[in-house]
């Protein structure tokens, strides 16, 4: 068996369900590579050691004493500290929400708990959620395993951080223009976006009322489809959730691809783009095409609608949530935090309504095109090979950064106005030994689809088995 | 571009009491610009009915068939 730390999710809940490791084992893995890694990554915001060996201990007495347990028991996790548990800290990454303790628990955290998994802190994050790159006035800038200078991708910076460093077997992250796949592609590491309403929002701090989802940042696929099969379904809390069937996403994770029809997104997705990532991404095309996947270039119609629409949705939605605190807490924001949410506050509610009345059948004459053609749009997570924090820094004033900032996103946030499920698995590094991600996106509700040719392709390649060179140091 | 800055930061002020924050966002309220821009490039190019409509309910109907 691999070193503890280095299991994935599947593999650790399996070895406390065996008897072959205990929870407490587990736990104290990853706090050794925690105290090893993260006082130069800075992926968390607060600990909890005392309550998560509390929560070992009573998995491992479950185990001892035979009693029935969840498909996640026993595992230690943290996850994005944005997900409501009643009095714990939930800072959202901001200042104004640093003494922040709400009194009910996020439905997500609920289900992971009922499945056995349990939290030992809260984790790095953009303030309020709100940037692509990891960067945090308040908490200090969330640094990539892979290099430090380098971009976590945000704004689920310490969710993808701390799993590619191996002191985190999964992390909830949120998505509202690419929040889980960027991370997950700057990391090396692997995170889904499911279909808009797949998953349950209630308790978890609100963006965008329109793009927000909640979703999983794994090493694999398959840690992806266990943790989604545990998070999916209705819930009578969120209103705003489908009731909608949760398949079973692991077993549909067989290796065969064929008849699988993978279009490359031509349409913008690889303007600009990098030659190492568009390298990368179509030596993985080939390696899908091996497993059987027929691979061709698509053009994507409405993209121009899609951009202007989704724009227009988040840039309202998110200053209509921080308005109060914008008028009597201004200084507390970051400056590009401030500065990106202002000018949302003037675009006229016509313009809001036309972006929310075209959604649904700017979505159905998408689908009716594209998924006619492809079931799976495949594309750069992030186009671009990874940027410094510096680079990216647009408090500092740099003309340069708020250009390169916003780029970061532009392959992800079309998924989000159209509300399709995407992941993000690790496809190769660019020259300065950063990772590059694929993006794979599908019909909506399909899930199991996606994670199947990510898994698929995890099967013939290693990218999201190796190790960062933090944890070499 | 001064008089559509100073448009928008009386409208912002006016409407919602925000003052703007820092220099940076009196740049991102100046490229307003071009949203307006890109919504008129779509005008015309859309060719939807006005019948009531559904995110959701195009989710549901053009979701993944098991």
């Amino acid at each position: 068996m691999a070193g503890l730390p280095d299991l994935s999710l599947v593999e650790a809940a399996d070895a406390v369900r065996s008897g072959e490791a205990t929870s407490a084992e587990l736990l104290a893995a990853c706090w050794a590579n925690l105290e090893r890694a993260n006082p130069s990554l800075n992926a968390t915001i607060w600990l909890d050691r005392e309550a998560a060996e509390a929560a070992a201990q009573a998995a491992d007495e479950a185990v001892r004493a035979k009693r029935p347990f969840g498909k996640l028991h026993g595992v230690p996790m943290a996850h994005k500290d944005m997900y409501y548990q009643a009095g714990r800290p939930c800072t959202c990454g901001s200042r104004i929400r640093a003494d922040f303790r709400p009194d009910y628990t996020a439905t997500v955290i609920e289900r992971l708990q009922v499945a056995g998994a349990y939290v030992w802190g809260g984790l790095n994050m953009a303030e309020f959620a709100q940037n692509p790159t990891g960067h945090n006035r308040q908490f200090g800038d969330c640094h990539n395993p892979w290099g430090l200078p380098y971009i976590t991708g945000g704004s689920s910076s310490g969710s993808g951080a701390s799993v590619a460093a191996r002191f985190n077997f999964a992390a909830l992250g949120s998505d509202t223009g690419g929040s889980i796949r960027l991370p997950a592609s700057a990391c090396g590491v692997t995170g889904i976006k499911p279909t808009q309403t797949r998953v349950s929002r209630y308790g978890a701090m609100p963006l965008s009322f329109s793009h927000d989802n909640v979703g999983p940042l794994c090493r694999t696929a398959r840690d992806c489809a266990r943790v989604l099969s545990v998070i999916a379904g209705h819930d009578p809390r969120d209103p705003t959730s489908a009731d909608v069937p949760v398949p079973d996403y692991e077993a549909a994770l067989d290796g065969d691809l064929r008849g699988c029809r993978i279009g490359l997104a031509e349409t913008s997705f690889l303007d600009d783009a990098d030659a190492p990532v568009v390298e990368a991404v179509n030596r993985a095309l080939a390696v899908l095409a091996a497993r059987g996947a027929t691979v061709s270039r698509i053009r994507l119609p409405l993209m121009d609608a899609v951009s202007a629409y989704g724009g227009i949705v988040s840039r309202c939605e998110g200053p209509t949530i921080h308005a109060q605190w914008l008028r009597e807490r201004a200084a507390d924001y970051a400056v590009h935090l401030s500065a990106r949410m202002y000018p949302g506050l003037a675009i006229p509610a016509a313009y809001y309504i036309e972006a929310l009345s075209r959604r649904g059948p700017i979505l159905r004459a998408f689908a009716d095109d594209v998924f006619a053609r492809v079931d799976l749009i495949a594309s750069p997570t992030i186009r671009t090979c990874l940027p410094t924090l510096a680079e990216t820094d647009v408090d500092s004033g740099s003309p340069q950064a708020a250009p390169r900032f916003l780029a970061i996103s532009a392959n992800t946030r079309p998924f989000n106005y159209l509300g399709l499920p995407a992941v993000s698995v690790p496809c190769g590094f660019d020259p300065n030994g950063l990772p590059i991600g694929l993006q794979l996106a599908g019909r909506p509700f399909a899930e199991a689809r996606v994670l199947k040719a990510a898994d698929a392709y995890q099967r013939d390649t290693d990218w999201h088995a190796r190790q960062p060179p933090i944890l070499a140091a | 571009m001064d008089d559509f800055l100073a448009e928008i930061e009386a409208t912002i002020a006016r409407w919602h009491g925000v003052a703007a924050p820092n220099e940076p966002a009196r740049r991102m309220a100046a490229d307003l610009l071009e949203t307006v821009r890109a919504y008129a490039a779509l005008r015309g190019t859309l060719r939807f009915e006005d019948e009531p409509s559904s995110f959701e309910a195009a989710l549901r109907a053009t979701m993944e068939q098991s």
